[in-house]
């Protein structure tokens, strides 16, 4: 561990109150600034590792906002995924979480879950679920798992109708292709429809990234290796995302855990320049779009939550996706006060922290509520998962990604 | 130490979810954002007065010294436990009471974060004045207990001018109530100032009434940059002098231009060597012209370029640039330490000249930023604390710049108050008999001593 990363906090606590925990949760330890104390003293060896220690670095959504706020450059993303891999480390972790690490770093695993009607409804997730509920989210409202994988609905290359303006890789992530495929095609029908040969390689893994925010760094590392050399491909347009989190996995995490590991990052580094989240694509490319949108589209309210994956992890900021929203034929869009917070899914936090969570979601539904809108576009499943999850009323407010909109307004 | 029985007497006042004494609580609160640590023995979330009235009443039967403590922002070790016993954390009770724009008052618990009274009060078309830079961090109390400021003070004044009543908690655990709602207000001495700025050693706010203001009609921002820091310092004592009174006025050096730059990715002058950055407010017709007569100022005073922010968004993010300042310094190096001499306005250009040259005489890597318009100089000084000839030539450098800025007819702290930072320094603002004369007042209100011990009284 570098120590002069943690000297670099000056305590002066301007991260404390953007960080979503702290501010539900007003204790010093969980802030930002505490945690890199309690790091940094544990690296003193004032400190040793406890239960309590883990349950503090557990009370973390790691969505990046304290990094973003920090005016001194402290990388919190690195410090606590670091501490959290020295705890797993000298403890392993608790059984339930043991259980949804498993499923997300096999494949394999993932896709006989996908078996099952719902996901949740399995006897092994029957059991992580306390009563009737996965951490703050009622079973009922999880979301149906898709009933055959999406990668294996659709051909490894789809191409344009006519000549191709070029070919992009189309990293699926696990979400789009176990739980929502209606992503999945959205992206196919957008991208081919601007003129892109749309390939989807076959032995895509899951992005890792899972696996090392809960500091499961060599776990990943199998994972990371797979998908660089499978993705590192010089000649092609881009590497399509449509989910914050591998995106900044792909962008961001595998750099880091790569040099982390004394491992050679440099095809993660050309992998790197070629990600793509798909809403900043389409609004790079949007004149190959704009051709194909319905203006004569019927208005509807739109309203937005901006993913702490995208806007904090891949600087694809709020106003960019605002703009390419205001461009949509048929999109009224309306501004929801907290736009930019975190929506307190943050990976397994939503069961760790139920009640922490809830707190901060339902702050985002009231007022996302409160817009009137009847769309909330949100380009991360994770958040999707998480929000629509919550939803009182899911029928008044649909939780969809930014690109199922740009398809909806294609011309028929 | 506290032992078991007191722990638990304590516990059951708040409950065993807001009592703490394991180790990693206990560390989180050894520091603020000032340099020296120390531990509590415990850490104590109070939500109502009377749980802190009843933690009170043990701390005193037991003799147990009590810190108080917001969000730990205050650069002065106000907040650390210096003598360990309680951390008293009041993050937990912060409540909005009453907002009255009628009165133009609000009544609120100490630990709201100032912030969020600000977008309480802008739905209603109102503000509170004081603005310090840890505006969207610190506490209502904690701004108390500091007196806190900040840029628009200079117009509009410092947290004492908009206190009008308070609700504290005395060491015994007695209860009492200064002052009223009412702007005017002499009965009886006006206690409320005395607990402004008594960085806890005096009694709890546990409730405030303050003073609020309505959002004036029309703002500016004005950026001006120039080749030269004496004439940027020449400028703000120009205007001041000339009767001008801008909302805010602050100054920045070439360094700090450089490192806000960096930490807000804002395009900013980098290769000026000073910069002011001026806000004005009122009525429209009178912003208007005062913002022509402070750009002639500045022209005429060697300014290079003078430019005003076309939009809202620009001019705020001018403005969370610079609060971004004091932390973006120690991008610089391991640490930062800001110093808070304050001097009369005229006196600014000398003021900054010496500090250039003390810091040059003691090879530090120095950058002055200032709320100029009211004379508040803040040299951020980076460095490395493990470095000790630094370290010692820092102590030197500072004493220096005390002894400058009271010749010059200054105090040792404008705003971030004296804690444990500052306090061996008094005797350069003080005489024996007025130093006598505050710890008279704090044996009479706190005979044992036992409120944030171990600090300036
Ligand atoms: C980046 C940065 C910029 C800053 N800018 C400014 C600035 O522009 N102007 C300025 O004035 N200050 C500034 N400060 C200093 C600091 O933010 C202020 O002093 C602030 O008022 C402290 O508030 P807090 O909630 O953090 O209090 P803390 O630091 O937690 O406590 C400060 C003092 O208040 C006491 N206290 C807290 N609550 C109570 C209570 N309820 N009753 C009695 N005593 C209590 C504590 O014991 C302590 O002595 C800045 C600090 C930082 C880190
Ligand atoms: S903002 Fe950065 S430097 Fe300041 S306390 Fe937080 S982590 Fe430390
Ligand atoms: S990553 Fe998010 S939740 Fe975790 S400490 Fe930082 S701001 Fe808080």
């Amino acid at each position: 561990m570098d120590v002069n990363d943690i000297d670099k906090c000056v305590k002066c606590g301007l991260c404390l109150t953007s960080c979503p925990v702290y501010y539900e949760v007003c204790r010093e330890p969980v802030s930002p600034r505490g945690k890199v104390q309690l790091i940094a003293a544990s690296k003193r060896q004032n400190l040793s590792i406890s239960r309590n220690l883990e349950n503090i670095f557990s009370q973390c959504l790691m969505c990046g906002t304290c990094t973003q706020n920090c005016p001194s450059g402290v990388r919190h993303d690195m410090l606590f995924m670091r501490m959290r891999s020295q705890i797993v480390h000298d403890f392993g972790r608790d059984w339930k979480k043991r259980v949804l690490y498993h499923f997300l770093s096999h494949e394999h695993q993932l896709k006989l879950a996908a078996g099952f009607a719902k996901f949740g409804r399995n006897t092994i997730l029957e059991k992580l679920a306390r009563d009737t509920k996965l951490g703050n989210i009622q079973i009922k409202n999880m979301p149906r798992v898709n009933k055959v994988p999406f990668r294996q609905q659709v051909p490894g290359v789809v191409e344009p109708a006519g000549k191709p303006r070029g070919t992009v890789l189309y990293f699926t992530g696990c979400a789009t292709n176990y739980v929502y495929d209606d992503i999945g095609h959205a992206i196919v029908k957008v991208l081919t429809t601007m003129g892109y040969r749309v390939e989807i390689p076959g032995e895509q893994v899951c992005c890792g990234l899972p696996m090392f925010s809960q500091g499961g760094f060599e776990t990943a590392k199998s994972n990371i290796l797979k998908n660089t050399k499978l993705l590192d491909r010089p000649d092609d347009a881009a590497v399509i995302v449509d989910c914050a989190t591998c995106g900044y996995a792909l962008r961001n995490g595998y750099v880091d855990i790569l040099e982390e590991l004394h491992a050679d990052p440099s095809a993660a580094r050309r992998l790197s320049s070629k990600v793509k989240d798909i809403s900043e694509f389409i609004w790079q490319h949007f004149d190959e779009l704009e051709p194909f949108l319905d203006p004569e589209k019927p208005k509807v309210k739109v309203t937005y939550h901006a993913p702490c994956h995208l806007r904090n992890s891949q600087a694809v900021g709020t106003d960019l996706i605002e703009q390419l929203l205001e461009k949509i034929p048929g999109v009224d869009y309306i501004r929801a006060a907290d736009t930019d917070s975190c929506c307190g899914g943050g990976g397994t936090f939503f069961y760790d922290h139920p009640g922490t969570s809830k707190k901060i979601v339902d702050k985002k539904i009231k007022n996302a509520t409160g817009t009137g809108a009847s769309l909330w576009v949100t380009g991360c499943p994770e958040c999707r998962v998480n929000l629509s999850g919550n939803l009182k009323n899911p029928e008044s407010l649909q939780v969809i990604h930014p690109v199922q909109l740009i398809e909806q307004s294609l011309k028929k | 130490m506290i032992n078991e029985e007191i722990k638990s007497a304590l516990k059951k006042v708040v409950g065993k979810d807001r009592f703490f004494d394991d180790p990693e609580e206990i560390l989180s609160f050894s520091y603020d954002a000032f340099i020296l640590t120390s531990k509590p023995d415990v850490v104590i979330y109070p939500e109502t007065t009377e749980e802190v009235s009843n933690i009170m009443k043990i701390a005193d039967r037991e003799n147990i010294p009590v810190t108080c403590r917001g969000s730990g922002t205050n650069i002065s070790a106000a907040s650390v436990p210096v003598k360990k016993g309680i951390a008293l954390c009041f993050t937990k009770m912060n409540r909005v009471i009453e907002v009255n724009t009628r009165d133009r008052y609000v009544i609120v618990e100490p630990g709201l974060i100032n912030g969020e009274l600000q977008k309480v009060l802008a739905k209603e078309g109102f503000f509170y004045p004081p603005d310090p830079g840890s505006i969207n961090v610190s506490t209502i109390g904690g701004n108390i207990a500091q007196n806190a400021g900040g840029p628009r003070c200079l117009k509009y004044g410092v947290t004492s001018d908009y206190v009008l009543a308070m609700e504290v908690v005395l060491a015994s655990g007695k209860i009492v109530r200064v002052g009223s709602r009412n702007v005017k207000d002499v009965t009886g001495y006006k206690l409320s100032s005395l607990f402004c700025g008594s960085e806890g050693t005096l009694g709890i706010v546990t409730e405030a009434t303050l003073r609020v203001v309505p959002i004036a009609e029309s703002h500016r921002t004005i950026l001006a940059t120039y080749d030269d820091l004496e004439d940027t310092a020449n400028t703000v004592a120009d205007i001041i002098g000339s009767g001008i009174l801008p909302a805010a006025m602050e100054l920045m050096d070439k360094t700090v231009i450089n490192v806000v730059a960096d930490a807000s990715g804002m395009s900013l002058p980098r290769e000026a060597a000073g910069m002011l950055l001026i806000e004005i407010d009122g009525v429209e017709e009178a912003v208007e012209k005062e913002m022509n007569r402070i750009a002639e100022k500045a022209r005429a005073n060697g300014a290079r370029d003078v430019t005003v922010a076309h939009t809202q968004k620009e001019s705020d993010d001018l403005w969370a640039a610079r609060r971004l300042a004091y932390g973006a310094f120690a991008r610089l190096a391991p640490n930062c330490i800001v110093e808070d001499v304050t001097v009369p306005v005229s006196n600014v250009p000398k003021m900054i000249k010496a500090t250039r040259e003390i810091a040059d005489r003691y090879n530090l890597h120095l950058g002055i930023l200032a709320h100029a318009g009211d004379g508040n100089m803040h040299p951020l000084i980076a460095h490395d604390p493990k470095d000790k000839d630094e370290l010692r030539r820092i102590e030197q450098a500072a004493k220096e710049i005390f002894e400058t800025g009271v010749s010059l007819g200054g105090t040792l702290s404008g705003e971030h108050g004296i804690g444990l930072a500052k306090a061996e320094f008094l005797p350069l603002v003080m005489n024996q008999d007025t130093l006598d004369l505050m710890a008279d007042i704090k044996k009479t209100l706190d005979p044992k001593g036992i409120l944030n011990p171990g600090k300036f009284v």
